[in-house]
């Protein structure tokens, strides 16, 4: 039952034709980048009534992975459920590197990028009373206990690892919760205010990492040519079934009272409007319902494939919540005046997707997969099997 | 202590626009093509909007011009994590272009849709340097060097001549007043300061039925509309 890490020995060709690859796209993305500071955000598709855009969404879209595939390492390190210490090694490494997709997300996002520090000078420079410069502690701290969590986790440190564990799980949930509170203290945007939001947000956070990380370790193995056991990603399917199962139960809270005043206008509007087949077809049906679908059939929970589907329609399911969250949150024009506001400020607001923008979505995701698949290739994350090092060692030679 | 505040009366607008206009000639203002107009992207510090009640023949319109309302409980300064939007001890909400990091929270939570972000790059022509402040002798210059784009805009009540007319000695609200203010044809707002008992604003306001827009948010506006 012990497990020991190796380095994955990757020596295909295919494994540098990838590395170059995402290293091509990340360039990509840079540039676009480039591009967008010297248009001053010309190439993207907000404008003044919808002033955040891609870079937001998938900012929060990654900082929830980063925050639930940290929280779910507990299980191992906190809990002590050795069953799962398959995974969760690489989910604090995973935390580490999406955490970091997310600065540069936020990055991308500024007007002026080359000021980000000013977000950093707490209490010095900064308004401590705004959830962005409270949410810049969190990030921070964040940022350093999941390395002092690797940490310990690579020098067997049993003991240091469970406290540092405590610290990161419950530093996790808060900085998820501090993104959520974002969105949910602004009183101007009906879709945006709800004080479940945090609650939302983690469990959201917790759902989407439990998904990436069985695809990710899953595929890892696959492609590392090792032997897995299969039962530990059976019972987390069951896991993932009822963290999906709770988070519609607070989406359905949070859309269910704001179908009443003041809110009641901007909340039918997302719900029948032209945002509608978004939130049905993709963060309802393709989040929450075929998931749950799928996830409730033991046939099909207790088989790879099955669960590979599940997780990666939960992935797609809440990056559109994301989706749903930011873009018509603020579309909705503002009730400035009781009546019908004519013209361009009675207008809901249209949110075009961009080449730029999309690239550099493209350029974040393939910067943090290179580090992944360079993790892998460097630093003792993936386990072998006791027993299965025969196992390999036919794998590689066959190779 | 001064609180300036500014009270339009619906009654007298015509919908003119001269206020739109005079207010970006005043602050420079970045023109915007029609295609950023019809983006929502053209930057406007000062606007009108018109709201329809009932329907055809039977329809009222009501023209509400709308600069940013200098909340005494503003939720932009809330939000902001750099301190680059502040309230001025005269009640003024500002917005430091050197601070702001463009990060759009301010945008986000203010109920006015009162800010803009300028994405406009600076350019070389001599028509419509954006980039320029309104570098004017008679009426002082600005505190910010040059403007920039990368960062959040807003009305600021003309502070550049309040504070010029102050310094003086001339008397805010008669003599010296906003742009809009000053270029609105027909004498529909009015500006001074709240706490002075003998202004316009305060007669104003005590003669007529005024509201507020959005007082359900309870961010204390500073600027009050006298009813059609």
């Amino acid at each position: 039952m012990k497990l020991i890490y190796t380095p994955v020995e990757f020596q295909s060709r295919n494994y540098y034709l990838v590395l170059a690859i995402l290293a091509l796209l990340s360039v990509v993305g840079f540039i676009c980048f480039v591009i967008s500071y010297t248009q001053g955000h010309g190439g993207f598709g907000i404008s003044n009534r919808i002033p955040w855009g891609m870079a937001i969404i998938i900012t929060i879209y990654l900082i929830g992975l980063s925050a639930g595939s940290l929280i779910l390492s507990s299980l191992t390190y906190v809990f002590g459920r050795e069953e799962y210490r398959l995974i969760s090694r690489i989910a604090v490494f995973l935390a580490i590197i999406l955490i970091f997709g997310a600065m540069v997300g936020i990055s991308l996002d500024l007007g002026r990028p080359e000021k980000m520090w000013r977000l950093f000078m707490f209490f010095v420079l900064n308004n401590m009373r705004s959830m962005f410069a409270l949410n810049g502690i969190l990030y921070g701290g964040y940022f350093i206990i999941s390395f002092f969590y690797l940490g310990s986790i690579f020098a067997n440190h049993p003991k240091w690892t469970k406290k540092i564990g405590i610290l990161a799980m419950i530093w996790a949930s808060l900085v998820h919760m501090g993104t959520g509170a974002i969105f949910g203290f602004i009183e101007a945007r009906s879709i945006f205010y709800s004080p479940i939001k945090p609650f939302e947000f983690v469990v959201a956070a917790m759902v989407s990492g439990l998904a990436l990380l069985i695809i990710v370790v899953i595929a890892a193995f696959h492609f590392a040519n090792r032997r897995y056991w299969k039962a530990p990603f059976f019972s987390l399917g069951k896991l993932l079934l009822g963290l999906t199962i709770t988070l519609v139960v607070l989406v359905g809270i949070d859309k269910l009272t704001h179908l009443y005043s003041p809110h009641r206008g901007p909340t039918l509007w997302l719900l029948s409007g032209p945002f509608a087949w978004l939130f049905w077809g993709f963060q309802v049906g393709c989040g929450y319902f075929l998931p749950i679908l799928l996830l409730s059939q033991p046939r099909i929970r207790k088989n790879i494939r099955g669960l590979m589907i599940a997780s990666s329609l939960i992935l797609i399911g809440i990056f559109f919540e994301r989706f749903n969250l930011v873009i018509p949150g603020t579309a909705y024009p503002m009730p400035f005046y009781p009546g019908k506001i004519e013209g361009i400020w009675g207008r809901e607001g249209t949110f075009p997707i961009t080449a730029i923008e999309l690239l550099m979505g493209l350029g974040i995701f393939s910067m943090m997969g290179m580090f992944f698949i360079l993790g892998l290739k460097y630093l003792e994350l993936l386990p072998l099997l006791e027993g299965g090092k025969e196992n390999t060692a036919q794998a590689s030679g066959a190779r | 202590m001064v609180r300036w505040a500014m009270v339009i009366d619906l009654d007298k607008c015509t919908g003119c626009q001269a206020c739109t206009i005079a207010c970006k000639v005043e602050n420079n203002v970045p023109h915007g093509s029609l295609e950023e107009q019809q983006k929502q992207r053209e930057i406007y510090w000062n606007k009108v909007i018109a709201v329809t009640h009932g329907k055809y023949p039977h329809i009222q319109t009501l023209l509400i011009p709308m600069p940013c309302m200098h909340c005494d409980q503003p939720p932009c300064v809330t939000v902001c994590p750099v301190k680059a939007t502040y309230r001025r001890e005269d009640g003024i909400v500002m917005q430091d272009f050197r601070k702001c990091i463009g990060c759009k929270y301010c945008m986000v939570a203010c109920p006015y849709e009162a800010r803009s972000f300028n994405n406009k790059e600076q350019e070389t022509k001599p028509y419509h340097r954006q980039d320029l402040p309104p570098d004017r002798e008679v009426r002082g210059k600005w505190p910010f060097p040059r403007r920039t784009h990368g960062v959040v805009e807003k009305c600021t009540f003309c502070f550049h001549r309040i504070d010029q007319g102050l310094k003086e000695g001339k008397k805010i609200g008669t003599e010296v007043v906003p742009a809009c203010v000053e270029h609105c044809p027909s004498h529909a707002r009015s500006f001074g300061d709240l706490d002075d008992p003998k202004s316009e604003v305060r007669h104003l306001l005590s003669s007529r039925i005024w509201f507020r827009l959005r007082e359900e948010l309870n961010t204390q506006s500073k600027v009050y509309y006298l009813g059609k």
